[in-house]
């Protein structure tokens, strides 16, 4: 009798020591939080704007919010992690337009959290805030972004300034780039298999003819894979848009159905924290859409 | 990591407001989780947990907005209902499965309409932020409202458990006292379904009664080790999931499955 209630004990002391190691061995291995600003950006083309202007400052130190596989933030969840970063944060960098949809939770738990929403006097397409995929108005974003990091960190300011030149010259460039496609294809009309790919066709001047919006764990009916069929007959066969990840079986199957050409783009959602991976992502896209184009 | 994060931990109302949560919840689910495994409910419950997804479709569709309200009404309607039915008929484990797969495919029916389900995915893994002050109190309310059923129904549903016919026999109200206990047991599902998630809230209704019935000899034995491994896997749960941000729900269930598994092994060679 008395040695049962001595093995319970035993028992859920011995678990909790081993919870507790476990959670030190996990935890420890995290880095520790530095000295001076610190900008917690909401997600993945946020903090690559962000590192470019601010990711070598010295009294700066950036962190994402989500990690950079989520992807977009449509149905974000923040997690205990989440809070405890906003909690500590100087200032939290947004894509804004409504994508981050738990910004009013955030805002009832932190009322003196300072937000930047970096699409401030971007002009959006309606219900649709992808803004960075084009890459006029992602360069408002950046000065908006630098802009922000200046106010908080006056000091600074020079150096967030020539930072940001020089990362608005490289978009510029691809820019230039996309001018010269536009020329081209102006006009022409595209399947789109994400609303991001709107700001895309904008930049090329396409017309979106049809839409799927294939998010994450987006289910899809019988009637839709027939909708995008019938879509594609009605607009002579034009492009479609797809993402690589979760695009490509859909497309794959009306690429067979129905001879049309595909486009893997990249929505610059995932990856690692490449500063360079926003550039390379573009300059990939105009790449791919050179070749569906057969533009030189 | 020592005192000075343990008290970070409460620095936050989130936090706060789960460790209170869990204090008042996992002691409910002990208690309730002693009657489910005695009368072979497991399953009964599992079915009430999946109801939840039926409950906040229909609250979707008609436009309620605290879906919590019209998850409650039908898991109660749910529960009295599969009681009625299981009354009727031999064979209980298929009516429960008909009952618990209908309701899922209804729930999954309505909320995926239009590609949205990936909203209500945290439903199912549980979302720990989503306690509020107000659910804290109805947690409150039913938390009353379960001693005041256990201390006056106790016996009776005890004595039902172990033989039906004979407890009839004795003038007990059989059928009320069940359903009853189905409704209790429909209310605290569905308030803690939220943060808990629908995939693993069972297994907190069972793991702790399933582990003391290993090595208890009598009820009071049951009882008394049922709510000490609920409430431990509850707090070492909620803390563990903190520090280490994994979801809160599965790292108690995997806390009270390693008690349940060493009870089982110490039962097992000790003969008890």
């Amino acid at each position: 009798m008395k040695h049962k209630y001595g093995f319970v004990t035993f028992l859920l002391i011995v678990v909790a020591f081993a919870g507790y190691c476990f959670t030190v061995l996990y935890v420890g291995s995290r880095e520790k939080e530095e000295e001076g600003y610190f900008v917690v950006t909401s997600f993945y083309p946020m903090y690559i704007a962000a590192e470019n202007i601010a990711g070598q400052a010295e009294n700066v130190t950036l962190a994402n919010l989500s990690e950079p596989q989520t992807g977009c933030m449509h149905d974000y969840q923040l997690t205990p992690e989440d809070m405890k970063l906003l909690s500590q944060a100087d200032l939290f960098i947004i894509n804004g337009g409504g994508i981050e949809n738990f910004l009013s939770k955030v805002a009832k738990s932190y009322p003196n959290l300072k937000i930047l929403d970096a699409s401030e006097d971007v002009e959006l397409l309606e219900e649709n805030s992808h803004v960075w995929m084009s890459i006029k108005r992602h360069k408002k974003q950046v000065e908006n972004i630098t802009r922000g990091l200046c106010e908080l960190d006056e000091g600074n300011r020079g150096y967030y300034e020539e930072q940001k030149e020089a990362y608005l010259m490289e978009l510029s460039k691809l820019e230039e780039e996309q001018e010269e496609i536009r020329r081209k294809v102006q006009g022409e009309s595209i399947i789109s298999f994400h609303e991001a790919y709107h700001y895309l066709a904008e930049d090329y001047g396409l017309t979106v003819a049809f839409t799927l919006d294939l998010d994450e764990e987006r289910q899809v009916s019988a009637g839709e894979v027939a909708e995008v069929i019938s879509a594609l007959k009605d607009n002579d066969s034009p492009v479609i848009f797809a993402e690589e990840l979760y695009g490509s079986e859909m497309a794959e199957m009306v690429k067979k159905e129905a001879d049309a050409a595909v486009c893997y783009l990249d929505t610059i959602l995932r990856g690692d924290y490449n500063p360079h991976s926003y550039l390379q992502g573009m300059e990939e896209n105009i790449r791919v859409i050179k070749e569906a184009y057969g533009v030189e | 990591m020592g005192l000075e994060s343990l008290t970070a931990f409460f620095q936050y109302e989130f936090m706060r407001n789960a460790f209170l949560a869990v204090l008042i919840i996992t002691p409910l689910f002990g208690l309730l989780g002693t009657m489910i495994v005695q009368k072979k409910m497991a399953f009964f419950s599992d079915a009430l947990g999946h109801s939840a997804l039926t409950g906040i479709a229909l609250g979707v569709v008609f436009g309620v907005r605290d879906t919590n309200i019209t998850m409650i009404v039908f898991a109660i309607v749910f529960a009295l209902l599969l009681n009625y039915i299981g009354n009727r008929v031999a064979a209980f484990d298929t009516i429960i499965s008909v009952f618990s797969s209908c309701s899922v495919a209804l729930g999954l029916a309505i909320l995926s309409a239009g590609g949205n389900f990936s909203k209500y995915s945290s439903l199912l893994v549980g979302d720990i932020l989503s306690i509020t002050r107000g659910e804290i109190l109805y947690l409150l309310g039913i938390f009353a409202f379960t001693l005041i059923f256990w201390c006056f129904c106790f016996n009776y549903l005890h004595a039902a458990s172990i033989h039906r016919t004979l407890a009839k026999g004795r003038h007990i109200p059989v059928k009320m006292i069940e359903n009853l206990f189905a409704v209790v047991m429909a209310l605290i599902v569905m308030l803690s379904i939220k943060w808990v998630g629908i995939l693993i809230i069972n297994a907190l209704l069972i793991l702790p009664a399933a582990a003391s019935r290993n090595i208890s000899e009598n009820m009071r034995e049951y009882h008394f080790f049922s709510l000490i491994f609920s409430l431990f896997s509850g707090i070492l749960g909620l803390f563990i999931s903190y520090y280490a941000n994994v979801a809160t729900g599965p790292t108690i269930v995997i806390i009270a499955s390693v008690l349940y598994f060493s009870t089982y092994a110490y039962a097992y060679k000790r003969n008890v």
